[in-house]
């Protein structure tokens, strides 16, 4: 069974058991939270409405400068985000300005501006992660090695895993993505583009992982249903499901042999699928439309993150052949550590962050254009998520090092979008909001308002999650009275 | 840091060079304007490279490992004991780069033990020599350096592809396996990626600097590493300025290269049975002060001169020099009460780092278990990481090491030898999923094939997720705590392994063994040869479904299929036809599709 190394104190537990069982939520409740069985229990009851809806999970890896993702616009502000930043601040001139709020993009995002304009566009500010509410105070009197900071801050692996599987433990086997799934009991697991990230993960499941290219082939050479009726072939794979039917001494061997047998069955349903790329199936034609400026002559498509974005649009467009009618979806690129080098001294809005966030931007914008396209706008929202912000004073590599808290962006035709969500950080360096104190120490990481479980719930409660079911996915939620922020 | 790159399609050098040399134009540009450090705003002139001297001694450590390393010549070979065929083609996974008919004959023979002592006493042959040369930092012209000289240019002078070439006909001709086989676990632990940091030459060194340090002390890794000018580009630590120091490689030579992020019992379990911190990101800071006030070694030159001032350009051709101008010189407190008094410079301060983190009571589960993992299985038991991680703390495993702590000739000893490792009857929860580099040169080995890496590269590497010297990340291919679900166990490899590259793993065996690879005419690399396999060898048994079957399993599996699978097996050999050569394949794809052949035991 999963690892819960944060249990609420014993009385607290039994008082919530008890007020379950005299407010008749069942079984389910009195089993406690986050326990395998309550998730199951739980889903029975769950009202999966009727329609489609999908969420799909944009992960940048290496965390995302969001200081410089979305600034704010007023003066006070602005100079003082100038004066800290230095040769790494935005002009306020350069900003892409959001209309209604005091706030600009990086105008590398300006494939966003139709979202905003539509008002489906939400940043969401100070999010990170949290066990529950912190103060400063808090948080400095706290060692790092109790339960009531997440564990280890500041290290790329282990915020990955802890925003992924959605807990302050980074022991935790399985991801919040494929909690959820297990919790409305979906068709699919959750299908990634992007690899085999932790997101997906459910103690029974890996994710589904499909090519991140469009008209990649995915099958197996000589033994896909075609090709079967040349007898050496079929007996080929006669004797391959007879090696992988059979049970295995050891228990990583019984693993991959499910890997196998599974990759055979979701090929063949599959495959023609994700050999559609742009260009070569008229039946796709709205959602090429959308792709135009980001593919080439020949059909392929330019950057990672519109290839992977083409592929869910894809599978929203043809949900009938993907099956069920809830999914989650998952897609990722990487590179933004940006230590060094963040961008071009004396032409701040190029270099390498730009470069990063014109990718998202872009490959975002089409894949919204295509969802109202195809009609599904208000059935997919797309959310980022990102190991940490980054450190608001620069250091002498014209870079920024790990933070903590970040702002993320909501996109799809459900969210509330237009205005702004969560708390956006105090810039003093070394006040309420920064972690340091002392000055060698005082660089702006930002002690998240907002956490990964708000965020989460926030999504999960749209997407059909029901709420005994979101202290199950998210067992920290409950140390949050604010359960869901409202940005869709 | 998972990268995307397109897959699947096979790539021609000449879109692949159209496509990055916009990166290599954008990082000279960077580089131009001061990128690697600061300082932009200083005249373009031409400025002298510092002038400091050749590493200052730094008397702790040894002397510096030498260009060809001896072998550990003192060290008594024990006398050779036979073994199974089974326990033979084990150590053949474990410990070289796949079984072949007569490396097997050999260690059935000779036994673990006395074979791996006579790996270790080997010469060095195996070597990184691809590619071309420094240049490219010595290059004057304003004129992008590879302007003009051809479509073969970024991937000869900057890519890591002619070291792929290498790594590939290493693997599969040169005899020193061992010695490859623990400088390719070296490299997944200390990764610097060629997706972020490119020159051919920086990368050679880097690797061969592995190779000869594989059988010598972990401290004496941990000094070449930090020293590299190309690790100081891959995580900032080049040029790294006290005044507002860049923490990238500090945090990662905690967290990845000695210690790790939680504290650990000798044998590997969690204190406490959860993670408690090893540092925190004072920790970390107080390091990355200690680190800094370090640059590229002279040699190097560009058109517009070297930045900031004191430090020399960048240039990969030795180790990093000091720079005291850049060195933090505040009294800092490292790990275990080792610190650093008022006024240090940059030599005595990396003495002072190296020894904290040796002394570290993490360091030798921390790297002992990785080392397991790379080499013989997922999750050892604790009692074995307890072991290896004694032989690395002792410096000593039997006959072997010299007794100073971070041996690594005697850890991997204890790797390899221990009862775990070599048990006829392994536990439930023993093994590991073969890693796609070692699945090709596995496959390749068994079947007297031969490769010049060119088809391992962008066709094959990079949709199995393990292109060679191209990891998404400091954080490796996949990493060392993958969950595998429907088990309680660890499956690092099993982080790349999904329904896409399970399918990946199958194709290859149908390119190879079905449609006989590539062939050399269409190869990039150098001194083609393609990539193919050679059956002769195994069509002499192609008459009998049964012998030709057996014949496979017992080279590469040690052991006959299980009798269900075996005889379904056979049955498709049979339906192949009666041309020998179809039934040898048909046996061979089917041998190696097996679940006993991805699953090591």
């Amino acid at each position: 069974m999963s690892h819960h190394h944060h249990h609420a104190s014993p009385a607290t537990a039994m008082n919530r058991r008890e007020w379950l069982v005299r407010s008749s939520a069942g079984l389910a409740g009195a089993l406690g939270t986050g326990h395998l069985a309550n998730l199951m229990l739980a889903s029975t009851a769950s009202a999966q409405s009727t329609g489609y809806k999908a969420l799909v999970c944009i992960f940048l890896y290496g965390g995302n400068d969001g200081l410089n993702t979305i600034v704010p616009t007023d003066a006070a502000r602005h100079n003082q985000y100038k004066a800290v930043r230095g040769s790494l601040h935005l002009p306020l001139a350069k900003l892409l300005p959001l209309s209604g709020v005091s706030y600009g993009l990086h105008p590398a995002l300006a494939g966003l501006s139709p979202a905003w304009a539509d008002g489906k566009l939400a940043p969401v500010f100070n999010v990170g992660t949290l066990y529950k509410p912190l103060t400063k105070a808090e948080f400095r009197a706290t060692p790092a090695s109790s339960d009531l900071l997440p564990d280890n801050l500041f290290s790329h692996s282990d915020q990955q895993n802890l925003w992924e599987n959605g807990t302050t433990n980074t022991l935790t086997r399985t991801g919040w993505g494929g909690r959820a799934s297990v919790a409305l009991n979906t068709a699919n697991p959750v299908i990634s583009v992007g690899g085999s990230a932790r997101f997906g993960l459910s103690e029974a499941q890996s994710p589904l992982v499909l090519p991140e290219t469009p008209g990649d082939v995915f099958g197996s050479y000589n033994l896909q249903p075609a090709d079967l009726s040349y007898a050496p072939n079929a007996a080929r794979k006669k004797a391959i499901d007879a090696m992988y039917a059979e049970r295995q001494p050891l228990d990583l061997g019984n693993a991959f042999t499910a890997a196998q047998r599974n990759a055979f069955s979701v090929s063949d349903r599959l495959g023609a699928l994700v050999k559609v790329k742009p260009g070569s199936d008229a039946a796709f034609a709205a959602i090429d439309a959308a792709f135009a400026s980001l593919r080439k002559a020949d059909g392929t498509l330019t950057t990672g993150m519109a290839k992977q974005l083409y592929q869910i649009a894809k599978m929203v467009f043809r949900r009938d052949t993907v099956q069920g009618s809830r999914q989650v979806f998952f897609a990722q690129m990487g590179g933004f550590d940006t230590h060094g080098n963040q961008l071009v001294t004396g032409a701040p809005t190029e270099g390498e962050h730009a470069r990063l966030l014109k990718q998202l931007g872009d490959a975002l914008g089409a894949f919204y254009a295509a969802m109202k396209a195809i009609g599904m706008s208000e059935s997919v929202t797309a959310f980022t998520q990102s190991d940490f912000g980054r450190t608001f004073t620069p250091n002498n590599s014209t870079g920024t090092d790990h933070a903590w808290g970040n702002q993320h962006l909501v996109v799809g035709g459900a969210v509330k979008g237009g205005t702004t969500y969560g708390t956006y950080p105090d810039l003093t360096l070394g006040g309420p909001d920064d972690v340091g104190v002392d000055a060698w120490e005082r660089q702006g990481r930002w002690i998240p308002t907002t956490s990964v479980d708000q965020y989460a719930a926030t999504l999960l409660s749209w997407f059909g999650v029901n709420d005994t079911q979101l202290l199950g996915v998210l067992p920290n939620l409950k140390n949050f009275s604010s359960k869901k922020l409202g940005f869709v | 840091m998972a990268e995307t790159f397109s897959k699947g399609e096979p790539a021609h050098w000449r879109s692949r060079w159209h496509a990055v040399t916009a990166v290599a134009v954008f990082t000279a540009a960077l580089t131009g304007c001061g990128g690697s450090g600061g300082g932009g705003s200083e005249a373009a002139s031409a400025e002298a490279p510092a002038a400091t001297t050749a590493p200052s001694a730094d008397p702790a450590a040894p002397a510096p490992a030498p260009a060809s390393p001896s072998p550990t010549a003192t060290a008594p070979v024990p006398a050779a004991q036979p073994t199974t065929q089974a326990d033979a083609v084990r150590l053949a996974d474990q410990a070289s780069f796949g079984p072949t008919e007569a490396l097997v004959a050999t260690i059935k023979s000779k036994g673990p033990a006395t074979w791996v002592a006579e790996q270790m006493a080997l010469p060095a042959t195996s070597r990184y020599r691809s590619g071309l040369g420094d240049d490219i930092h010595k290059w004057t012209s304003s004129e992008d350096f590879c302007s003009g000289k051809g479509n073969t240019c970024w991937r000869d002078w900057y890519s890591t592809e002619p070291l792929l070439w290498d790594f590939y006909r290493n693997a599969l001709g040169q005899p020193d396996q061992l010695r490859q086989r623990v400088a390719l676990a070296l490299q997944e632990i200390l990764v610097v990626s060629s997706v972020e940091v490119s020159g051919t030459y920086g990368f050679r060194k880097y690797h061969n600097d592995l190779l000869d340090l594989s059988f010598g002390n972990y401290r004496d890794v941990l000094r070449k590493v930090t020293l590299s000018p190309l690790m100081g580009d891959f995580l900032n630590n080049a040029n790294n300025d006290r005044a507002a120091p860049n923490e990238n490689y500090a945090r990662e030579l905690l967290q990845l290269f000695s210690i790790g992020t939680c504290e650990l019992e000798a044998d590997g379990s969690l204190k406490t049975g959860k993670c408690v911190p090893t540092y925190t990101n004072d920790t970390v800071r107080a390091y990355a002060f200690a680190l800094t006030g370090w640059t590229y070694p002279a040699g190097g030159a560009t058109s517009y001169g070297c930045y900031p001032s004191g430090a020399n350009c960048r240039y990969y051709g030795g180790d990093m020099v000091k720079v005291d101008k850049y060195h933090d010189t505040e009294a800092r407190t490292l790990l275990g009460g080792h610190t650093l008094a008022s006024g240090h410079k940059a030599d005595a301060a990396l003495s002072t780092v190296l020894d904290s983190l040796m002394a570290h009571p993490n360091m030798a589960p921390f790297i002992g278990k990785q080392l397991i993992q790379h080499l013989v299985s997922s999750n050892p038991s604790k009692a074995y990481v307890g072991r290896v991680a004694a032989a690395f703390t002792a410096g000593k495993y039997k006959t072997f090491g010299t007794g100073r702590r971070g041996d690594l000739a005697a850890t991997v000893a204890a790797v390899l030898l221990d009862e775990e490792a070599r048990t006829a009857t392994p536990a439930a929860s023993a093994g590991k999923l073969r890693a796609p580099a070692l699945m090709f040169t596995g496959v390749l080995r068994a079947l007297n094939g031969q490769t010049d890496g060119d088809a391992l590269s962008w066709q094959w590497g990079d949709p199995l997720r393990q292109h060679m010297f191209r990891a998404p990340s400091v954080f490796n291919y996949y990493s060392p705590d993958y969950p595998v679900p429907g088990t309680q166990l660890v499956g690092p490899t099993f982080g790349i392994h999904n329904a896409n590259t399970a399918l990946a793993r199958l194709n290859f065996l149908t390119y190879l063994i079905d449609w006989g690879g590539s062939v050399a005419a269409t190869s990039a690399a150098s001194d083609r040869l393609g990539t193919s396999a050679n059956l002769t060898a195994f069509t002499a048994d192609a008459t009998s479904a049964p012998a030709l079957v057996d014949r496979f399993s017992l080279l590469v599996l040690g052991r006959p299929l299980p009798a269900a699978s075996r005889a379904e097996v056979i049955k498709a050999v049979e339906a192949a036809g009666t041309s020998t050569t179809s039934r040898t394949k048909a046996a061979a794809y089917l041998v190696f599709a097996s679940p006993q052949y991805h699953i090591q035991r």
